[in-house]
């Protein structure tokens, strides 16, 4: 049973993979292909239901929202794979740290992520984006506030149940200093759930992102950011719902793909990065 | 006893500290001038020596802790500083606002109880099963929608197309219905995933195989035995969903202009109004902190272990 549930994750992740590799061609490769314009308003053809020249129709300004959609792929790829490496990189060595040498060190690190954990998370997002201004990179650094917490935490726990293995205490023995007991026997065994745990969040930093975007902060015009492109289409929900619907349908679909990917990763790991 | 209710009492204040200082720091660092910000109306010019004799007012050339310590005075007094926008008192638009967030919040997670607990415990009942498996690809693929398109699309068939509800929320007790529709069903998919967690790990317990052993049916197992062990786990559930919700009333709340704490944030951060932005933060970070604590007080009660070595 064990073992076709393996099989059967495997394939998830293969199929997975395959999607995915779809979805960066498409946000790389897809801009230099579509048939127009997606920045330069075209006032005659505003606001034109889907047809066989706009597949998607065309919104207030007369631009193609199929070559939108696809000129926006590309930011919400990128803005979400920053967060999460910026909070896996930083996350990881902070709690290994803070686990690793325990005392006053890891005492202040496990506060101060306590401290930021007590903040219900969207809400601190929007209040640092919301002081820092809008624009893509303090939408970027607003996540990673909210993100790295679990990162952190993750890895301190892992770290601080790795310290006390026999095969640690046998290296100790045997002479290994501290620093090569850190990167030869501790590090390795620490990322890879931290790596599960980043790949089952980018999902989820998508949707936050476009979230912020939506509210105004995060990308701003002329990016054809989803949410951004969503918020500004609420005006003409009434004429031209296929903006929204659109925009919509292209980050549910890019947000099931990476969560895909993260269950099936996780599934095939078998790491049950819960804490 | 006492001990241990000192402990957590120091805990808390350092995190109350921890979290005002974050929220302070956060606007401190934030552009502009308070005191050119009090002092200009109406496009009016402010004398230098007048901005100069606002700034000693407000503490501002004195050192940052000292400026923490002021405000933390004055937040404990339930002062926040006036909003820069309509220059009322920032806690008194706060409590103003506030009840429509909670009576969003609170019908929105009466709604995901009522709907989400007994789904959750009839998929983890019947695991695998026709059932199980139709629910786990609706909310898999419900959590990847965000509230933002809900919203829109209920908006659209709802209000502009049905014509059955208001597009605007705040004129009439029908405008609640959509937001807590939208809150309630996002979260919905996620809990319904917990709920069938929690309860399929405690059908992994030892005490199950006596039971069964006894002759005792299924169905009695889960409802007399089962479902009073997943209390606890669902009770710190929803301890974090409430703050899941607060978070996703901001974005729901301005779309439908339902007039709650989180249209009034995302209202001041189009405006720039970073006292209201801090008031705004201090005031959910601190309620969060107190349902939390709330949950875990609520242990007592419901666990009968926790009772024991307390006393």
């Amino acid at each position: 049973m064990k073992k076709k549930n393996k099989r059967k994750a495997r394939r998830w992740l293969i199929f997975s993979l395959a999607l995915l590799a779809v979805l960066f061609a498409v946000a790389f490769i897809g801009p230099s292909l579509i048939p127009h314009q997606p920045f330069k308003p075209n006032m005659r053809n505003a606001l034109q239901p889907p047809s066989a020249e706009y597949l998607f129709g065309t919104d207030n300004l007369g631009r193609c929202v199929f070559c939108r959609v696809i000129a926006g792929a590309s930011t919400s790829l990128f803005s979400a794979l920053a967060v999460v490496g910026i909070v896996f990189a930083a996350g990881t060595v902070l709690g290994v740290a803070a686990g690793f040498t325990g005392g006053v060190l890891d005492h202040i690190i496990m506060k101060i992520s306590l401290i930021f954990q007590a903040f219900p998370s969207f809400i601190l997002a929007v209040a640092v984006a919301g002081i820092l201004g809008n624009g893509l990179k303090n939408g970027i650094i607003s996540l990673c506030a909210v993100y790295w917490v679990t990162y952190c935490r993750l890895a301190r726990s892992l770290t601080v149940s790795l310290r006390d293995m026999p095969y640690i205490r046998a290296a100790r023995i045997c002479g290994a200093g501290k620093i090569s007991i850190l990167f030869k026997y501790v590090l390795p065994n620490v990322v890879a759930p931290v790596l599960v745990t980043a790949a089952l969040d980018v999902g989820s930093v998508i949707l936050s992102m476009a979230g912020l975007s939506f509210l105004g902060l995060g990308a701003v015009r002329p990016t054809a950011e989803w949410g951004a492109v969503m918020s500004e289409a609420k005006d003409y929900l009434q004429t031209a719902p296929w903006i929204i619907v659109f925009n919509g349908a292209a980050l549910f679909v890019v947000v099931t793909i990476f969560n895909l990917f993260g269950d099936s990763l996780r599934d095939v790991l078998d790491t049950n990065a819960e804490i | 006893m006492i001990k241990r209710l000192m402990h957590s009492l120091v805990q808390t204040l350092i995190l109350v500290i921890g979290i005002t200082f974050l929220s302070f720091t956060l606007s401190y660092l934030s552009p502009g001038d308070p005191a050119e910000q009090m002092l200009k109306k109406g496009g009016m010019m402010v004398s230098e020596e007048a901005l100069q004799k606002k700034r000693e007012e407000l503490g501002l050339d004195k050192p940052m802790l000292i400026q923490y310590g002021i405000w933390l005075k004055n937040l404990v007094k339930g002062d926040l500083g006036n909003s820069y926008k309509s220059r009322k008192a920032v806690a008194g638009e706060l409590a103003r606002t506030l009840p429509n967030t909670a009576a969003l919040a609170g019908l929105s997670m009466l709604l995901v109880i009522v709907i989400a607990t007994p789904v959750g415990i009839l998929c983890a009942h019947d695991q695998n099963g026709v059932f199980d498996n139709i629910w786990r690809a609706v909310t898999y693929l419900f959590s990847s929608l965000p509230s933002f398109f809900v919203s829109l699309l209920f908006m659209y068939i709802f209000a502009l197309r049905l014509k059955w509800l208001p597009v605007i929320g705040s004129n009439s007790w029908k405008g609640i219905i959509m937001p807590a529709l939208v809150l309630s069903l996002t979260l919905s998919s996620w809990y319904i995933r917990q709920v069938r967690a929690i309860v399929l790990r405690e059908m992994e317990r030892g005490y199950l195989d006596g039971l069964r052993s006894r002759g005792i049916p299924q169905r009695r197992i889960l409802f007399r035995h089962v479902l009073k062990n997943c209390m606890l786990p669902l009770v710190t559930l929803f301890g974090i969903s409430l703050g899941n919700m607060m978070g996703g009333a901001t974005i729901v709340e301005s779309i439908f202009s339902w007039p709650g704490v989180g249209k009034l944030a995302v209202d001041s951060i189009t405006a720039r109004d970073y006292p209201m932005i801090q008031g705004y933060v201090v005031w959910m970070a601190l309620i969060f902190l107190v349902i939390n604590f709330l949950v875990d007080w609520s242990y007592r009660f419901l666990d009968p272990r926790v009772r024991r070595e307390a006393a």
